[in-house]
């Protein structure tokens, strides 16, 4: 188990290495911050509809972070693997808070404090539109209705996310 | 938004909102047998590039069907039908053109085109699906997001 680990990890890093030596590539990714807390150590596995995003209960703070995820999915003609992604954070309750990152006027991702002008909120940078951190939209901005949430659970400390569901509108 | 059926309803709605149009320029060619795959690489790599900004920005931009054409095709012509494409779109009030492109030999038709052509530098790589690969790849997206905003601003 440990050793097939390790033979994979052998050879992302090759691939890595071989692959860096465009060095521009490279070192475009190490000088700007990965803003995304991507890529869980974990591979996904299945517990019911949700997913595990590879995010462990503990290392939820209260400052929100973007997880991503894979799901299949069958769309019309096509079956393929989408990728989906969340904020999660604990609200002051200590409660886990799961919010679509879909902007809820055209569909644009949203980022937590995407814009310098308006700290503590999502920001979606296609029409300014603004959510407070509960996904409650800010009122006269575009968005019409809160961020979706996601059903989610927690099992074995790590978290458990399934379908956005929408919320009552502010 | 995509050009298909769904997205476009969409689109006919709340045009004023939507007025970007991304627009990959893809090359393919069949004379250099030793180029034959890095071509069709660039064109893999193209669209998840088109892809992945589509879906950071779908409220705001049209990803249109890809603008196609033979590698070795004299780009003094090209350039021409090219704005021929970004003029039909400006029938609506699209205002922004970005062109996507892993092609340098555009670079010197830059100023003729009426588009804003964002060059990119190719990533050599057996299969994009690595983590390290997809992490460059998200990275890269994310700068070429906020430069089409700097357009937006
Ligand atoms: S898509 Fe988010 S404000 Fe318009």
């Amino acid at each position: 188990m440990s050793d097939y680990k390790q033979q994979v990890s052998r050879r992302q890093f090759l691939n890595y290495t071989l692959t860096g030596v465009g060095g521009f590539m490279a070192a475009g990714m190490l000088a700007s911050p990965l803003r995304m807390a991507i890529d869980p150590v974990l591979q996904p596995s299945r517990s019911g509809d949700l997913a595990n995003v590879g995010l462990a209960e503990e290392d939820i703070t209260t400052e929100p972070q973007r997880v991503e995820w894979k799901v299949e999915q069958v769309d019309g003609w096509y079956e393929s693997e989408v990728t989906k992604s969340a904020w999660v954070f604990k609200n002051d309750k200590g409660e886990i808070v799961a919010l679509s990152p879909v902007c809820k006027h055209l569909g644009c991702m949203v980022s937590w404090e995407g814009s310098e002008k308006y700290p503590n909120e999502f920001f979606c940078p296609c029409h300014d539109g603004r959510y407070y951190k509960d996904g409650t939209n800010v009122p006269g901005t575009p968005p019409p209705e809160p961020l979706d949430v996601f059903e989610q659970k927690v099992e074995n400390g790590m978290l458990f996310l399934g379908k956005a569901h929408p919320r009552k509108g502010a | 938004m995509k050009w298909k059926k769904a997205d476009v309803e969409k689109y006919v709605q709340a045009k004023e909102y939507i007025d970007t149009i991304l627009l990959p320029l893809i090359p393919f060619q069949f004379s250099q047998d030793k180029d034959i795959e890095l071509v069709a690489s660039q064109n893999d790599l193209l669209h998840i590039f088109a892809s992945e900004i589509e879906k950071e920005l779908a409220g705001r931009v049209m990803l249109l069907p890809s603008y196609h054409y033979i590698s070795s095709a004299a780009k003094s012509e090209e350039y021409l039908r090219l704005n021929s494409w970004i003029q039909e779109t400006e029938k609506q009030p699209f205002e922004h053109a970005i062109l996507l492109t892993f092609d340098a030999s555009w670079k010197k038709y830059e100023k003729e085109i009426t588009g804003n052509l964002i060059w990119l530098p190719m990533i050599q790589s057996e299969s994009f699906d690595s983590k390290q690969i997809k992490g460059l790849i998200k990275n890269q997206v994310e700068q070429i997001c906020e430069m089409i905003r700097a357009y937006w601003q």
